[in-house]
């Protein structure tokens, strides 16, 4: 039997029964599609987020009373109960961490910033050390940095993000103009390089005042973080164990218990991470199963009614010399070459649907080769599981009987 | 073809076929001996239930006798597996049915390559044998109609060039102008009529008269038997050999 002949036959049956063939195979094109699509969409979600949510350097790590991620209720509770990082803190970590090349402290709030007669709300207030923007690789494009002096005298000093000089000082140079900050003076000395956006929430819409400063008018009982940058990656950590023997040290926890602090790098919010949108890959890989199983299911049933359709068909050929395997091999052609097209159309929406979502969202998708490929794989795979029966079937077929058999 | 002139091209000794229906036994054949030399034009008659539809599937390596043997040139096919007959139905045997039996998605031209996709023929030859044997059947200009395209007439003749396109021993016609009005019957006969002259060996299942009347030799079937065997049509020795059938080979 010839194989194109028997992927023509089936192309054929698919062209003549249009409407069927598109109800036959909405199973396999809604597996295979959401495959593609969810897929491609993680995996620009994964690149997304270690570029631009956790991009802190492979050598920095934060110090804080709390995980940033927290997933039962007992650890909230716990982390709860626990001390609050203070500036004392801060000052150990610095002078006893060995293997640190740099250590910053932050804290923030949100509040509202006014200059003239123009204000802006909502804009994040970091009390920032000096060697934050360092830590963090956060440039000053104009003007000057905050210092240890800025530091040292609590003074009113800022440098302020992109979204403030477009805001407040439009066509103004905003360097040596003094802006309000909850209603109290600050001298512009610095702007910020621009960083862009991230899941459409700005990130340039903040004023860095010293972190002393910050405490002294926000009020010194919030727990602030403590951002370290070791002496390269191979130094973090031998930083990390540094931080962690200060932090137990100071507070006099026991050999054998916990932490009461939380030390985190890129790598631990990237591992939170990973397990949450594995998890999430999981759940539709086992959706989209079940929806390519049912696929299946309706492909060997519209075989077994092709079969019965086309019995004279098959004596037909049986008389004229067609072998059982001929006519096997001819019905698993055709079920497979359906679900081969159910698996195109499914690999064709899912990239639209990609392509649609990182058009009109800031996910990034990102279209997988081996999606595409276990996509095609998949779908022809399940055609020709599903279409044995229905093959076996025709194949048995009495050429006597078929030939006499009326619909 | 006719690989031995002497020797039958069909012959079948006592050929039985037996079902069984619950606790009783029928005999569709009940020792059935005949034998058919090349370029005879045979007609099987006789009323429904004689057992001239077992004999044809019989004939035709559709069905295997319960009883007796059966040769096709020499070989003992009675004997043979589901695959070894289909070797045989597609190599020696060409159909040609009362409802012509086309596939309705094909062309003409496909419909004739049939036979020969399940050989193996390599496709430029299979068109070409395709082809030449549609132009015998004089539908060389209807090569890419598909049946729903044709008339009766002419899909019966698809039918036939699709028999032929193998060079089978013999061509097993059932009723093949039963579905056919009057002259288009008469126009299929005369095809049949030809294709004899031109050296094929036609055996025709048939309960009509008119129609069995073309045939050189009727065998009459009653309940299973051969009830006459009779030479209707005295054919002075044989044919010339054909040109047809020997370029086509």
């Amino acid at each position: 039997m010839d194989f194109l002949e028997a992927v023509h036959i089936s192309l054929d049956s698919l062209k003549a029964n249009k409407l069927r063939s598109i109800l036959t195979l909405i199973g396999i094109i809604i597996g295979v599609m959401t495959v593609i699509a969810v897929v491609s969409i993680i995996n620009g979600l994964n690149t997304y987020v270690s570029t631009k949510i956790f991009n802190l350097g492979a050598d920095v790590f934060i110090l804080s009373k709390s995980p940033a991620v927290i997933l039962n209720i007992d650890d909230w509770e716990e982390a709860q109960k626990r001390k609050d990082l203070r500036e004392e803190d801060y000052q150990a970590v610095k002078e006893g961490c060995q293997h640190c090349q740099l250590v910053g402290a932050a804290v923030s709030a949100v509040g509202r910033v006014k200059y003239e007669q123009q204000s802006l709300t909502n804009v994040t207030i970091s009390g920032w050390s000096a060697a934050m923007p360092q830590i963090l690789d956060i440039d000053v494009v104009s003007g000057r940095e905050l210092t240890p002096l800025d530091e040292e005298h609590k003074s009113h000093t800022c440098v302020i993000g992109n979204d403030l000089v477009e805001n407040l000082f439009p066509g103004l140079d905003p360097i040596g103009r003094e802006v309000r900050v909850d209603d109290l003076p600050y001298l512009v000395v610095g702007v910020a390089k621009k960083l862009g956006s991230t899941l459409g929430q700005s990130r340039d819409n903040f004023v860095m005042i010293p972190v002393t400063t910050f405490l002294k008018e926000y009020g010194s009982r919030r727990s602030i973080r403590i951002f370290a940058k070791a002496y390269g990656q191979a130094a973090l950590e031998q930083a990390q164990d540094d931080v962690r023997l200060i932090m137990r040290a100071r507070r006099h926890v026991p050999y054998a218990k916990k932490d009461d602090f939380a030390i985190e790098t890129n790598q631990t919010f990237l591992a939170i991470w990973a397990n949450i949108s594995r998890a999430f890959f999981l759940v539709t890989i086992a959706i989209a199963s079940i929806s390519l199983i049912v696929g299946g299911v309706v492909i060997m049933n519209i075989m077994l009614v092709s079969v019965t359709e086309r019995t004279r068909e098959i004596g037909v050929r049986k008389a004229i010399g067609a072998r059982r395997h001929d006519i096997l091999l001819q019905f698993l052609i055709e079920s497979s070459t359906l679900s081969l097209v159910g698996g195109l159309c499914g690999i064709l929406i899912g990239v639209v649907i990609a392509k649609l979502v990182s058009l009109f969202t800031p996910l990034p998708a990102v279209i997988q080769a081996w999606s595409i490929a276990m996509g095609l794989l998949v779908s022809t795979s399940i055609g020709l599981f599903f279409g044995i029966y229905p093959a076996t079937r025709a194949a048995k077929l009495d050429p006597i009987a078929a030939l006499r058999f009326e619909l | 073809m006719g690989k031995n002139g002497n020797r039958p091209m069909i012959l079948t000794e006592d050929l039985w076929k037996t079902y069984e229906m619950g606790s009783e036994k029928i005999h569709a054949l009940h020792g059935v001996s005949f034998e058919i030399r090349q370029n005879e034009y045979v007609a099987i008659m006789g009323p429904s239930g004689s057992g001239k539809s077992t004999l044809m599937n019989v004939i035709g390596c559709l069905d295997t006798p319960s009883q007796g043997k059966y040769y096709i040139n020499d070989r003992l096919v009675s004997e043979l597996s589901d695959d070894e007959l289909a070797y045989i139905r597609n190599k020696e045997i060409g159909f040609v049915f009362q409802t012509f039996n086309l596939l309705s998605r094909a062309t003409a031209l496909h419909n004739v390559e049939l036979p020969l996709i399940y050989n193996g023929t390599p496709s430029v030859e299979r068109l070409e044998r395709a082809k030449a044997s549609l132009v015998k059947v004089d539908l060389g200009d209807r090569m890419g109609h598909k049946p729903n395209e044709l008339s009766g007439g002419q899909r019966q003749r698809v039918a036939i060039a699709r028999a032929l396109v193998n060079n089978p021993s013999i061509i097993l016609a059932d009723e093949p102008t039963g579905n056919l009005d009057t002259a288009t019957g008469v126009e299929i006969m005369n095809l049949f009529e030809r294709l004899w002259e031109q050296g094929n060996t036609i055996v025709l299942v048939t309960h009509e008269h008119d129609i069995a009347a073309h045939a050189n030799r009727i065998i009459h079937l009653r309940d299973g038997r051969i009830e006459r065997d009779e030479i209707v049509r005295q054919v002075e020795a044989q044919k010339p050999q054909p040109q047809t059938t020997e370029a086509a080979t």
